[in-house]
């Protein structure tokens, strides 16, 4: 288990990422980016290409080399950020069981 | 998915040259093929758009889509083994390292038909011969060696298996373990002996062993184990036993495919798919650290279930190119069932003629290594981490999701075996499915996303829209032409991440400089790591990552010197060869989520740079691109007078921040403290330098591998473009350069 919990300490983190996905991050939410995107194959999700740059599908990635992605139904994106945000709210309830959206009812 | 998918018997041809086009189907029925000139690949639609040219060159119609399969695993093949008379007194011995146990079924040593030593699904010894199983209690163990064996004797009806385990922590002598039943076993007369596999009923190789194997060897007499572990630790007394049949010396002729038998019945094999040689064997306890000194001591080969050399497709269709072809990348495209969506392209090189030069004065180096050592790469898929580094979730484009469906096309050499250890070869005699146009990748960074031969085609493009003439020539082409090839340019552009070098990839791109000729690195993390071909088997590559560097596994010790050649691996930094003496600039820092853009430095100023900043205006440059946002980024050099820098380069522009992402290499950071990273530490940037040779030559770096997104950016139309033809525009003028005087 990771040393690093994701705790409402970091819900300051949760904003700052889902005001601007990609970038610079302070180090306290680029420690929660390392909790959620690091060794832990519980929620490694990926975006499988549907149409090259315009449209992606949710899919989970499993640890076994070979073993199918799995695909997580009907969700499709058609913007990265989007998608970016999208994840980082169902990692957030992956880890901690709370609904970010409902912590942070302006975020989306 | 890809439906179907192929491979060329080589990447680089010249006009007249013919090659052969293999193809597989995964769901295809048919296909048609057709030849194109690959002009930019990059299908973002904020970059220049895709463009490819149709060369009129008939390839036939409609043809058949056939199934073929990957079969991934290596062994040794011993063939010939029924010359020896017929065998019914026998044992086979060998000593023997597991480096993975799942639950699968391996062969050690097998005579197919007569008898076999294998581990079962319980990890315990098994031997077979005439109908008979005998299974070990003792499980067999990733951490020892075990003196294995299987013999018979007719005179006692005795059929006996024996395993010692030898812990070599402990003083005494390894204790075997017997099992033996009665049995009349008639006598046999073996065609082949298999090392680390052994084949089904069909014929076909199954059964490959994850481990090391050491001195296999064939008697025609029962020996009892503790008589076989003295002779088989002594091999100059081994060969002098006369019910000796077959002694196999891994040590010998290491270099190549060949496996030596030093019985007197000279019973040699080759080794199939590229086991790893050199490796240190069962007697080895760190006395030496090169294999080229004792090889006795480097006596094992290191097999695994996935290992893969040549995938043997059978050719569908061969081509020749027209002579009157100019030199370019190509493709062969195939479109499976009418859908154009879903073309498979196998891309290769058209060279220039080797007897004579075209002409061109400009060439666009094609870095062939560094494709392969990025061949089918898996790192969003089987390391964890790749998302940190990227700094967004990981896309998986139809190659990926195909190379997930199929592992046994085989690996990069960023990739660990099923076992966990490195692996060291890769090859390209099978489908490279990410060396291929449109396609999207891990590293690429926020925008287009695309890396190696993909993002190279910014480059090409931008050749096409400034109109330039060109020949594109291999890293294989330089490698086995050297200079004699360098020389017929003026100016040498690279790639974006030239990243895999050998020797002779070195030193003819320095005696290139260092003559006169103009090196334009377009790139970041260049001339970074060793790597080696092997005279005995064209198209694999070996790259053994020793000490230090940004790497995904080390090779264990005793491993760091190539199998192929004998060279020390690592870093070119670490073997009398650093980037920044060819290139002023070297490996300092990587992070793939954006990149930066240069602050023009007081050094800009120095007349020597003026051709350099011509039409350029403002002190920030390249604050754009399809990388990442920026010029400077995704792998980023640094001028270092320290790692041989020449002392007049110009550091003319550099990034000045990065996210922290960004840290450094390992090879700096020997101290870690967490101030080292791209928002805290100066030596996190990308240095553009310009110096000249003594020669009259000239070189021109970015140290960056988004530079070439940034090129493509506007249509091409942008000041990174500018300044990348004025560079061009001069290095291709064969007035010298004035070397400063100090």
């Amino acid at each position: 288990m990771a040393r690093y919990q994701i705790t409402d300490d970091d819900l300051p983190f949760a904003s700052e990422f889902l005001a601007e996905p990609i970038g610079y991050h302070s180090p306290g939410l680029q420690r929660v980016l390392n909790r959620m995107r690091g060794a832990d194959w519980d929620f490694k999700y990926v975006l499988v290409v549907e149409e090259r740059h315009s449209k992606w599908r949710l899919g989970k990635l499993p640890k076994q080399r070979g073993a199918k992605v799995e695909m997580v139904d009907g969700v499709v994106y058609t913007d990265l950020r989007e998608a970016e945000c999208d994840i980082f709210k169902r990692r957030w309830s992956d880890l901690t069981g709370q609904d970010l959206e409902a912590l942070l009812p302006h975020s989306s | 998915m890809l439906p179907i998918v192929g491979y060329t018997n080589k990447l680089t041809v010249e006009p007249g040259e013919t090659i052969d086009v293999m193809v597989g189907s995964f769901g295809a029925k048919n296909y048609r093929a057709d030849f194109r000139q690959i002009i930019q690949g990059d299908t973002n639609p904020d970059g220049p758009g895709y463009k490819d040219k149709l060369i009129d060159l008939d390839l036939g119609g409609d043809r058949r889509a056939l199934d073929k399969p990957f079969r991934p695993g290596s062994c040794v093949l011993i063939p010939g083994v029924h010359a020896i008379e017929e065998v019914r007194d026998f044992t086979l011995a060998a000593v023997v390292k597991p480096t993975l146990l799942d639950g699968r079924k391996r062969s050690i040593l097998a005579l197919p038909g007569f008898a076999e030593i294998g581990i079962d699904e319980h990890d315990r010894l098994t031997g077979v011969a005439g109908g008979q199983t005998l299974t070990s209690t003792m499980q067999v163990s990733v951490d020892h060696w075990h003196i294995v064996s299987l013999s018979y004797c007719a005179d006692t009806k005795a059929l006996s298996l024996a395993i010692a385990q030898d812990r070599d922590s402990t003083s005494e002598p390894p204790c075997p373990e017997v099992v033996t039943v009665s049995t009349d076993l008639s006598s046999g007369r073996p065609s082949e002996c298999i090392i680390a596999a052994s084949r089904d009923d069909d014929g076909e190789l199954t059964g490959f062993l994850d481990g090391r194997i050491d001195r296999p060897a064939f008697f025609d007499t029962a020996i009892a184990p503790e008589t076989l572990r003295n002779l088989l630790a002594d091999f100059s007394l081994l060969r002098r036993q006369r019910s000796l049949l077959g002694a196999w010396d891994f040590s010998r002729k290491m270099t190549t495919r060949m496996i030596c038998d030093v019985s007197p019945y000279q019973l040699h094999g080759h080794i199939h798919n590229a086991p790893t040689r050199a490796m240190t064997g069962w007697l080895w306890k760190g006395q030496e650290l090169d294999w080229k000194l004792r090889p006795d001591l480097y006596s094992a080969i290191h097999f695994h279930s996935t290992d893969m050399y040549d995938a043997g497709w059978e050719v569908d269709f061969s081509l020749t190119i027209p002579d009157d072809l100019k030199s370019g990348v190509y493709t062969v495209r195939l479109v499976p069932d009418s859908d154009e969506e879903a073309a498979y392209y196998c891309v290769f090189a058209v060279r220039p003629p080797r007897d004579r030069a075209s002409g061109n004065t400009v060439a666009f180096l094609f870095p062939t290594c560094s494709y392969l050592a990025y061949a089918n790469h898996r790192l969003g898929m089987d390391v964890p981490g790749t998302e940190i580094g990227m700094g967004r979730a990981v896309e998986l484009d139809r190659h990926h999701m195909f190379l997930q469906d199929n592992p046994g096309i085989g690996f990069s050499v960023y990739e660990t075996h099923d076992d966990d250890t490195g692996v060291f070869h890769s090859s390209r005699l099978r489908p490279i499915v990410d060396m291929q146009p449109k396609v999207k990748s891990f590293l690429g960074g926020y925008g287009s996303n695309i890396w190696q031969f993909n993002a190279d085609t910014h480059i090409l493009g931008w050749l096409d829209a400034i109109d330039q003439d060109y020949d594109v020539i291999t890293d294989e082409d330089m490698h086995e032409d050297g200079l004699r090839l360098l020389q017929r340019y003026n100016v040498i552009l690279t790639g974006t991440h030239p990243e895999y070098y050998t020797r002779n990839m070195m030193e003819a791109m320095q005696g290139f400089t260092d003559r006169g000729g103009r090196l334009m690195y377009l790139g970041g993390n260049g001339f970074y790591w060793v790597v080696s071909f092997n005279e005995d088997m064209p198209g694999i590559m070996e790259c053994r990552r020793s000490e230090a560097g940004i790497r995904p596994w080390e090779p264990g010790h005793g491993h760091f010197y190539h199998g192929f050649t004998g060279e020390y691996g690592g870093l070119w930094r670490r073997n009398g060869h650093p980037p920044n003496h060819l290139c002023g600039v070297g490996m300092t820092s990587q992070g793939f989520d954006v990149s930066e853009p240069y602050v023009v430095s007081p050094e800009a100023e120095n007349p020597r740079a003026a051709f350099i900043f011509d039409g350029i205006e403002g002190t920030r440059i390249g604050d754009f691109g399809l990388a990442g946002g920026g010029a400077a980024g995704l792998e980023v050099d640094r001028a270092d007078l320290a790692q041989g820098t020449p002392e007049h380069a110009l550091v003319l522009a550099t990034s000045t921040r990065h996210t922290d992402i960004y840290l450094m290499t390992p090879e700096d950071l020997l101290d870690p403290t967490p101030d080292w990273s791209g928002t805290q530490a100066d030596i996190i940037r990308a240095d553009l330098t310009f110096f000249e040779t003594i020669g009259g030559g000239a070189v021109f770096s970015t140290g960056s591998i988004a530079w070439a997104g940034s090129m493509a950016w506007n249509g091409y139309d942008n000041e990174i473009a500018r300044m990348t033809e004025n560079v061009l525009r001069r290095f291709d003028d064969k007035t010298p350069f004035e070397y400063p005087q100090c």
